[in-house]
C-alpha cells in the first residue's frame, strides 16, 4: 500500500518537473498580456493606477535606479535633500533610490526586465536608450505624458536627441557632460610650458619638454582605448564612425582622418608620451594625475569631486581640448531619465520625472557638478558663477554625441578592440579600422 | 647522529620559514596597504611599513553608508544557511546510511553527481527559478542557493562518517521502541558532532564567501553581502585600494576566528572526507 | 514448507517493515531532496531546454526551438576553444603546482618536531581566505606599474628584469598572475591531505628500510611515494574539478580581457549569459563544460580504482 503511494508521489514529482521544464518555453500568461504593446500597456496601467490611487491612501513606492556612488556628493544631495523635497510635495509618493554600479548597470537592468523585476525609473547612460527602446523596455514618453511638448522645449536639442528612436522619445535628458583638458599647471611650468596645448602638435611638443624634466612622467593618460577616450581625438582630426544617416562605417571609421587620429595616438604612445595604463592596467588616471606622474588627462566634471575628496592638496587647471585639423571637439556624455514600459506606477513615475526636469532640481544638482540640460539657465547667476563648470559649457558648444543606435554597445566593443590591436601592433591602424568598419557595417544592416 | 638530525631539522625549518614567508607576504602587504592613504598606495619604492599610517580607510569602510548592513546580511545569510545545511544533510545522511529502501543508490548517486558538477553551470536556469519564486534581490534567495550547493558535500561527509559508527546504540534504542526521529535527534546527531563541525565550517566558508550568485541576483544595496560589496569598491574612475583592503580585512576576521578556534575539526574532517574518496 | 503459516506471517512482517522503512527514509530525505530537486535537478533539465532554444529574455517573447544549433555554434566559436585551452592549461599548471608544493611542504613538516601547527596554520591561511579578496589582492600585487610589488621585487630587488612587466595587459603574463594565485591559494589544502596520508604509512616500513641501510632518497622513492599514490590520485581529481570551475579570479583580475584572451570557459559562459544576454548559447556551453569535467573526472577516477586495486 505505502509502496504504491510512494510510486505515485514519485511519478507526480517527475511529471510535474517535466511539465515545468517544457513550460519555460511558453511565456507566463500575465506577462504576455502586459507586453502586448507599449502604449496599450502603459495606458492600461495608467487607468488601473488612477483607480488604485484614488482608492488607497498608502503612499505609492516607485523605484529609481541610478549610478551615483553611494558615498559621492551627488547621491548625498539626491537622497538627503532632493528626494525628501519631492516626497514632501507629494505625500502619496515614496521614491526608492537604488545605486547600481555603472559597470553592471546595463546587464542588471536587462536581467531585471527579463525577470519582470524592472524598476519604474532609470537614470540611463544616453548611449543605451536606443537599445532599450528597441527592445521594448522603455515607455514612449511623448505618448504617455500629456505635457511632453513643454518638457521637450525646455531642454537642449543635443541631449534631447539621444532619446529619439524611430520617431518617438523614450526619455528626457537628465544631465549632460563633456570632457576637457585637465592639467597639472605646476608640472607644466616646471617643464617650461606656459599654457595648455592649443593644438595636437602642441601636445607632442609638451611631451618632449615634460620628459626633459622628468623621464618617468607622461603628458597624457587615459584608462583604456574605449571610444569614450579616442573619439575626441578622432573627431578633432575630422574623422567619424559612420555617415550622418548611420548607414555605413566604411569610408568613415576607416577613412583617412580617423586613421590619422589613431596613428597620432600610436605615435605618442610609442614615444612614451601616453601612460601605459591606457592598455588596461597600471596606476589609475586620478592617482597618477595627483602624484605628478601624468601631466594631463581628458576628463569630466566628476573629476573635481573625486580629486577634491581623495587628493585634497592637489591643484589642477582646465582648458579646452587641444584642436586638431577639424577643431577642438570633445565628447558628449550624460544621462537620460526613462520610465520602463512595465512600470506599475506610471503616473507617480512621471511626476518624479517632472521634478527631475525642474529648474530647482537642475540648479541644485549643478552644485555637485551635474551639468543641467535646461536651456533657460545659461544666464543665471548660478551658472555664471560656478567654480568650474564654465569651461565645460564652453567645450560643450562643439562636443559631439556618439552614434544613437541599438547596437551601440557592440559597436563600442569593436572600436575598443580595434584600438587594442593597433596599440599592440598586431594590425596597422588602417587594417584594424578596415576590419572594424566591416564588422560595424554588419551590425548596421 | 643527533647533531646530524638537528642540523637537518634546522635546515628544513629554515626552508619552511622561507616558504611560509612567501605564503604570508601578500597578506602582510594587504594589511600594510589598508593603513595607507591613496597617495601612498602606488609609491615607489613600495613600503611595507606605511610612512604615514592612517585609519581613514577603516573609518571610511565603516562609515560608508551600508557597510554595517553588508556585514549583517552576510551573517544572516551564512548562519541560516549553515544551520539549514546541518539539519538537512544530517537527515539525509541518516536515511542513506541507516536505511535500506528503494532508490537509495540512485539518490546517493545524485548527491555524488552534483558534487562533481561545476556549480556555476546551472546559474542561468537557477536565475530563472529564483525569479519565478520571487526570490531575486532577497536574502532568502541567497540562502536557498547556498544550502543547495553545499548540501551534496555535507551529505557525503556525514554519510561516510555515520557508516563508520557502530549501529549498536541505535539498534538498542529501536528495540526499546524509540521513534526514528528521537533516535536521530538524541543519538545520531550527538554522535556526529565532529563531522557536523567540519560540515559547518566548510558550509560557513562557502556561504560567507559566496560571490557569483550574490552578484547575479542582488540589486539593492540593502541586500548586498560582503563579497559583492568589496568587489564593487573597485570604482569606475579610480580604485581606492586602501579602502578595498580595509574592507577585506574586516570581512576576513570572522573567518579567521572561526578557523583558528575550530581548526582541528576542520583538518580532521577534510582529511576524512578526502581520504575516504 | 515455504508456504507454512509461520513463514507467511514472517514474510508479511518483513514487507511491512520494509515499506515503513522506506517511508521513514523518504521523510528524512524529503527536505534536502526538495532543495536538490528545485535548485539542482530541475535547473539541470531546464538548462538543457534553454540550450536547445534561441532563448529570448524579454517577458512574453517567444523562444524558438533550434535543436543543437547552440552546441554547433560552440564548436565553431574560436573563443570557446581558446577559453577551453586557457582553462585546461590553468588546470594543468595549478594542479601540478599544488600537488608538488603541497607534497613538499607536507614532507618537510613531517620531519620537524616543533612548530608544526604554527606552519600548518600559516600555509592554510590562503585556503580559507575569500576568492574575492585574494583576487583583488593579486591584481594589486601584479599591477603593471613599477609600484606593483611583484615588479618591484623582480626589478629592484632581485634584478632579474630591467623594466616592470605589464602583467595584466598581456594574456600570457596575466596567466602567470592567475596561475600563481591558483597555486598559492591551494597548496595548504593538498598539504593537509598529504600530511594525514603520511600519518597512515606504518612506522615499521621506515624502520625496516633504515635498518637495511636505505638512504633518505631511497625511502622517499620506494616507500613514501608509492604509498601516497592513491592519495595523490584522489587529490588530483578533486583539484582538477575545482580548477575547471575557476571564475572569480578571471572575472576580477582581467575580466577575460584583453580582447577575450584570458577567458576561461565559465567566465565566457557567464558573460555570454549576463553581458550579451545569450541565455541559450550560454546554457549549451555550460552543458559542454559539465560533460568535459565529468569525463575528465571519470578518467582520473579510473586510474584511482586501478591503482588501489593493484597496490
Amino acid at each position: 500500500m505505502k509502496k504504491k503511494l510512494f510510486v505515485v508521489i514519485a511519478l507526480v514529482l517527475v511529471a510535474s518537473m517535466v511539465l515545468a521544464a517544457c513550460s519555460t518555453a511558453t511565456p507566463v500568461p500575465a506577462e504576455t498580456e502586459a507586453a502586448a504593446t507599449v502604449a496599450a500597456a502603459t495606458e492600461a496601467a495608467t487607468a488601473t493606477e488612477v483607480a488604485t490611487a484614488a482608492a488607497s491612501s498608502e503612499p505609492v513606492e516607485i523605484t529609481f535606479w541610478h549610478t551615483y556612488n553611494e558615498d559621492g556628493s551627488e547621491a548625498k544631495l539626491l537622497n538627503e535633500t532632493l528626494i525628501p523635497q519631492f516626497e514632501a510635495a507629494h505625500p502619496n509618493i515614496k521614491v526608492n533610490s537604488v545605486t547600481v554600479p555603472y559597470d553592471n548597470f546595463r546587464e542588471k537592468l536587462l536581467a531585471a526586465i527579463s525577470a519582470g523585476d524592472a524598476p519604474d525609473l532609470i537614470r540611463t547612460d544616453i548611449i543605451w536608450v536606443p537599445e532599450l527602446a528597441d527592445k521594448g523596455a522603455l515607455a514612449a514618453l511623448d505618448q504617455v505624458m500629456p505635457d511632453f511638448a513643454d518638457l521637450k522645449s525646455a531642454v537642449y536639442e543635443g541631449p534631447l536627441s539621444t532619446n529619439l528612436w524611430k520617431d518617438h522619445y523614450y526619455g528626457l535628458p537628465l544631465d549632460t557632460n563633456t570632457k576637457v583638458w585637465l592639467y597639472n599647471q605646476d608640472l607644466y611650468k616646471k617643464a617650461g610650458i606656459d599654457a595648455a596645448p592649443a593644438t595636437m602638435d602642441d601636445v607632442e611638443a609638451d611631451c618632449q619638454k615634460i620628459k626633459a624634466v622628468d623621464p618617468n612622467a607622461y603628458v597624457f593618460a587615459a584608462d583604456g582605448l574605449y571610444s569614450w577616450v579616442t573619439l575626441p581625438f578622432v573627431w578633432s582630426f575630422g574623422g567619424s564612425i559612420t555617415d550622418d544617416k548611420i548607414t555605413t562605417a566604411d569610408g568613415y571609421l576607416n577613412g583617412a582622418q580617423t586613421v590619422a587620429a589613431y596613428e597620432y595616438l600610436l605615435k605618442l604612445y610609442d614615444e612614451g608620451c601616453i601612460a601605459p595604463v591606457i592598455m588596461g592596467d597600471g596606476v589609475d588616471v586620478f592617482t597618477g594625475f595627483a602624484s605628478g606622474t601624468y601631466a594631463s588627462t581628458d576628463n569630466g566634471p566628476w573629476s573635481y569631486s573625486i580629486l577634491n575628496n581623495q587628493f585634497p592638496d592637489f591643484k589642477f587647471s582646465a582648458a579646452m581640448f587641444p584642436a586638431g585639423t577639424a577643431g577642438s571637439i570633445d565628447i558628449v556624455g550624460g544621462e537620460d531619465i526613462s520610465m520602463t514600459a512595465g512600470s506599475k506606477h506610471p503616473e507617480e513615475a512621471m511626476e518624479f520625472i517632472r521634478f527631475l526636469e525642474s529648474k530647482d532640481y537642475q540648479l541644485q544638482m549643478m552644485g555637485v557638478g551635474q551639468m543641467p540640460v535646461r536651456n533657460d539657465l545659461a544666464n543665471t547667476d548660478e551658472v555664471k558663477n560656478h567654480p568650474y563648470l564654465g569651461i565645460f559649457f564652453q567645450q560643450m558648444a562643439t562636443s559631439k554625441a556618439r552614434t544613437a543606435h541599438p547596437a551601440w554597445s557592440q559597436m563600442d566593443t569593436i572600436i575598443t578592440d580595434a584600438g587594442q590591436f593597433i596599440f599592440r601592433k598586431e594590425k596597422t591602424p588602417q587594417q584594424a579600422l578596415d576590419e572594424a568598419a566591416a564588422q560595424i557595417d554588419a551590425l548596421l544592416k | 647522529m643527533k647533531t646530524k638530525r638537528i642540523i637537518r631539522e634546522t635546515i628544513i625549518t629554515i626552508l619552511l620559514c622561507v616558504a611560509a614567508l612567501t605564503t604570508v607576504i601578500p597578506f602582510l602587504y594587504m594589511i600594510s596597504t589598508a593603513f595607507k592613504g591613496q597617495v601612498f598606495v602606488f609609491e615607489v619604492p613600495p613600503q611595507f611599513i606605511p610612512k604615514n599610517p592612517t585609519l581613514q580607510n577603516f573609518i571610511a569602510a565603516f562609515a560608508s553608508n551600508n557597510f554595517g548592513r553588508y556585514f549583517l546580511n552576510s551573517i544572516i545569510v551564512t548562519v541560516i544557511a549553515v544551520l539549514s545545511i546541518l539539519l538537512l544533510a544530517s537527515m539525509m545522511a541518516y536515511a542513506l546510511a541507516r536505511y535500506q529502501f528503494v532508490g537509495r543508490k540512485f539518490i546517493y548517486g545524485l548527491v555524488i553527481f552534483f558534487m562533481t558538477m561545476p556549480a556555476m553551470s546551472l546559474i542561468v536556469p537557477q536565475f530563472i527559478v529564483a525569479h519565478t519564486l520571487q526570490l531575486t534581490d532577497t536574502l532568502a534567495g541567497l540562502i536557498v542557493l547556498d544550502v543547495a550547493q553545499n548540501l551534496p558535500f555535507a551529505v557525503f561527509l556525514l554519510k561516510g562518517f555515520l557508516e563508520d559508527i557502530p549501529k549498536e546504540i541505535e539498534e538498542a534504542a529501536i528495540i526499546d521502541g524509540a521513534s526514528p526521529w528521537s533516535i536521530y535527534m538524541h543519538i545520531v546527531v550527538p554522535l556526529c558532532k565532529p563531522a557536523l563541525a567540519t560540515s559547518a565550517i566548510i558550509a560557513f566558508l562557502g556561504a560567507w564567501d559566496e560571490f557569483v550568485w550574490a552578484s547575479t541576483i542582488t540589486n539593492s544595496p540593502q541586500n548586498r553581502t560582503l563579497p559583492v560589496a568589496i568587489a564593487t569598491f573597485q570604482g569606475v574612475h579610480t580604485t581606492n585600494w586602501g579602502l578595498v583592503f580595509a574592507a577585506s580585512l574586516i570581512a576576513i576576521v570572522p573567518v579567521l576566528i572561526m578557523f583558528i578556534s575550530l581548526q582541528k575539526y576542520f583538518v580532521k574532517g577534510m582529511v576524512a572526507g578526502a581520504v575516504k574518496g | 514448507m515455504l508456504s507454512s503459516p509461520a513463514f507467511v506471517i514472517q514474510d508479511e512482517k518483513m514487507r511491512t517493515k520494509t515499506a515503513r522503512d522506506t517511508l521513514t527514509a523518504y521523510l528524512f530525505l524529503l527536505p534536502g531532496l526538495i532543495m536538490l530537486m528545485v535548485w539542482l535537478v530541475y535547473p539541470m533539465f531546464s538548462a538543457l531546454n534553454i540550450s536547445l532554444r534561441d532563448w529570448n529574455i524579454m517577458p512574453g517573447a517567444v523562444s524558438p526551438f533550434i535543436g543543437l544549433k547552440n552546441y554547433l555554434t560552440a564548436f565553431q566559436d574560436d573563443f570557446f576553444w581558446l577559453s577551453l585551452k586557457n582553462t585546461s592549461v590553468y588546470a594543468l599548471v595549478t594542479v601540478v603546482g599544488q600537488l608538488l608544493f603541497g607534497l613538499l611542504v607536507a614532507l618537510m613538516l613531517e620531519k620537524i618536531t616543533r612548530g608544526k601547527v604554527f606552519f600548518r596554520t600559516l600555509f592554510y591561511l590562503p585556503v580559507v581566505t575569500s576568492w574575492v579578496v585574494v583576487s583583488l589582492l593579486f591584481k594589486f600585487l601584479f599591477n603593471s606599474s613599477s609600484a606593483g610589488l611583484v615588479n618591484y621585487f623582480l626589478v629592484d630587488i632581485l634584478h632579474v628584469i630591467s623594466q616592470p612587466v605589464s602583467w595584466l595587459t598581456e594574456a600570457n603574463t596575466a596567466f602567470v598572475a592567475i596561475d600563481t594565485l591558483g597555486i598559492w591559494k591551494g597548496v595548504g589544502f593538498s598539504m593537509i591531505i598529504f600530511l594525514a596520508a603520511l600519518q597512515t604509512i606504518p612506522e615499521e616500513l621506515y624502520q625496516v628500510a633504515s635498518m637495511d641501510g636505505a638512504s633518505e632518497g631511497q625511502i622517499l622513492r620506494y616507500i613514501t611515494l608509492p604509498m601516497l599514490v592513491p592519495t595523490i590520485a584522489m587529490v588530483t581529481v578533486m583539484l582538477t574539478i575545482g580548477a575547471f570551475q575557476t571564475y572569480i579570479p578571471v572575472a576580477l583580475i582581467t575580466k577575460g580581457g584583453p580582447l577575450h584572451r584570458t577567458e576561461f570557459v565559465i567566465s565566457y559562459m557567464y558573460s555570454l549569459a549576463f553581458n550579451d544576454l545569450k541565455f541559450g548559447y550560454s546554457s549549451a556551453m555550460a552543458y559542454l563544460l559539465a560533460a568535459i569535467v565529468f569525463g575528465i573526472s571519470r578518467i582520473q577516477m579510473r586510474f584511482t580504482r586501478r591503482d588501489s586495486a593493484v597496490g
